[in-house]
């Protein structure tokens, strides 16, 4: 059926008065606190103290509650000395990878008493990605989901959008920004959502090299809590000094973008439990298996002293240029398996907390791990060698400023 | 809105504007500090993350109020009084989700989980700022109520 214009307009008269109520509009109370939330002068005080109660949230449920309250007790109380007393071949290349790498005294061989410190696949393996990682990424997604279906996100996207302009991308980036917290893998992903080439190659560098995901801030939680803010501050700082240069630097459009922000809504929990369950499927998917082969490769390196060596060769550079203790090469070269293991292999090394925090930091910006590499690769070659040529130059610029910085105040 | 509900509302979150912000920078101060404080039932947090963050958005919650009493029936400056509120449930709302995961488990060398003692003792004073502000910063429910009967 072809309608003329006139019929058309007629028609569309018709619907807009059996549809459409017309009179004067009055600002609802909900309008006006989602006025609020996205003008800058309120807007930030409210983000600030939305971002204070996600993270206090995390904390207290994954760190307090899961890991230390229930987790650590059963890996390291229960767990680790059945599986060191059943399995067999104590000492051996299999118990090594598999249960605990112990360590040697006075010539004999001594087990492990906590899962950090163990490193085998089926415990320290199990324990980082069911008593660590699981509860985190839990609490995050759900905390996540729940601010999307407020409707909250997009007005946080809109509030950041000026600053993220800054650094070559607009709001929506902070979509891939906080799903990275979580796990890198679906943060890499996210980038799609962003138009350009040189957009997604900002954000995919920034992502893999200041963003910690779940699992290594899970550790951090848990093993150095104290030094947390300083070194999110260090990453923060980071991803807006070296996100202003590749823009500068990176050729290429970053153009505007509009976005509709809805209401604030009540959240559905159907909508909140698809999106928490599908996020967590994908990351035991995907991210999962590599938490267990990255533990089992760290173990074969170290027992054919392949870590060892690099490290002792690397020292140098480590004790030199970044200025933390000779120990820290061989976790800082295993980071690129597994950044929450290398940071829980830091803690028990002896040092300042200056040097701790510098150490952490470098294992944040150091290399992505395996799972995020395999992701960049899959979003192009030509990305991914890129992003590892501006991560080499970060680690080095970034890691040497920061221990200059501790030199200036006195504390490196 | 009532008209002669306004002066009192106006009066009442001035006041706990002024008590609210000055939490805040006591908060501020005493994480600056580096150290805790404590006095009676109340308790300042030290650390960087409760006392500083915190504390921030404590002040926040504190101006909000205070930039809101103004014209006071207009429904913009009655939103800033409900987020200064807003700002206070999520401060105490933290506090008291701390207490609680703190409260469920029982102890590294205890049993799984706490006796009834150490359960209930979690969550005897001192507290927070923001938990000591969260029974004042509920009145503001009754003036949205009010808003909302009056609007029909």
């Amino acid at each position: 059926m072809t309608l003329s214009v006139d019929e058309r307009w007629d028609l569309i008269d018709k619907i807009s008065r059996a549809t459409v109520t017309f009179g004067e509009y009055r600002h609802t109370l909900k309008d006006a606190i989602g006025e609020l939330t996205v003008k800058p002068m309120t807007g930030v005080p409210v983000a600030i103290a939305i971002l204070y109660g996600f993270w206090s949230v995390f904390g207290s449920f994954a760190g307090t509650l899961c890991t230390d309250g229930f987790f650590v007790k059963l890996f390291d109380g229960y767990w680790l000395p059945w599986l060191q007393g059943v399995f067999p071949g104590q000492g051996g290349w299999l118990y090594s990878i598999m249960v605990d790498a112990g360590g040697m005294q006075s010539g004999k061989f001594v087990l492990s008493d906590n899962c950090f410190e163990a490193f085998g696949v089926l415990t320290s393996g199990l324990f980082v990605a069911i008593g660590v990682v699981l509860p985190a990424i839990f609490i995050f997604y759900l905390m996540l989901a729940l601010l999307e279906d407020v409707g909250y996100m997009p007005r946080l996207a809109v509030l950041i959008d000026t600053m993220l302009h800054k650094i070559g991308l607009h709001g929506y980036a902070i979509v891939p920004t906080i799903l990275s917290l979580g796990c890198n893998v679906p943060g890499v992903a996210a980038t799609r959502i962003l138009e350009t080439r040189k957009q997604r190659f900002i954000m995919m560098t920034l992502l893999a090299i200041f963003i910690p995901c779940g699992a290594q801030i899970g550790i951090m939680q848990d093993v150095v809590p104290d030094l947390m803010g300083w070194i999110l501050l260090y990453l923060i700082i980071g991803y807006f000094v070296f996100g202003y240069i590749l823009n500068k630097i990176v050729p290429g459009r970053a153009p505007e973008f509009l976005i509709d922000v809805p209401p604030y809504r009540r959240p559905m929990l159907s909508n909140i439990g698809k999106k928490v369950w599908g996020r967590i499927a994908g990351f035991f998917k995907v991210a999962l298996p590599f938490v267990l082969l990255g533990c089992a490769l760290v173990n074969v390196l170290y027992l054919l002293g392949v870590i060892q060596w690099l490290g002792d060769t690397l020292a140098p550079v480590f004790v030199g240029w970044f200025g933390v203790p000779k120990e820290t090469a061989g976790p800082l070269v295993a980071a690129f398996l597994r950044k929450d293991l290398a940071v829980a292999q830091l803690s028990v090394i002896e040092m300042t907390q200056y040097q701790m925090i510098t150490s952490v930091v470098l294992v944040s910006i150091y290399f992505p791990c395996v799972a995020t590499f395999a992701m960049m690769l899959k979003e192009g070659w030509k990305e991914l060698i890129g992003a590892i040529g501006v991560l080499a130059v970060v680690v080095f610029t970034y890691g040497g400023l920061i221990h200059l910085i501790g030199i200036l105040l006195g504390v490196a | 809105m009532a008209e002669n509900a306004s002066p009192v509302a106006a009066i009442y979150f001035a006041i706990l504007g002024i008590v609210t912000t000055a939490f805040g920078l006591a908060d501020l101060l005493v994480s600056a500090g580096g150290g805790g404080f404590s006095y009676g039932i109340l308790e300042v947090p030290g650390d960087i993350f409760r006392g500083g963050w915190g504390g921030l958005v404590v002040l926040f919650a504190g101006l909000f109020y205070l930039s809101g009493v103004r014209n006071f029936d207009d429904i913009h400056q009655f939103a800033k009084i409900v987020m200064g509120s807003i700002m206070i449930w999520i401060m105490a709302g933290c506090d008291i989700f701390a207490m609680i995961t703190e409260s469920i488990p029982g102890g590294e060398e205890g049993p799984w989980f706490n006796t009834l003692s150490g359960f209930i003792g979690t969550y005897a004073p001192p507290y927070t700022p923001a938990v000591i502000l969260l029974p004042f910063s509920l009145v503001v429910i009754y003036y949205i109520h009010q808003r909302n009967s009056s609007e029909g």
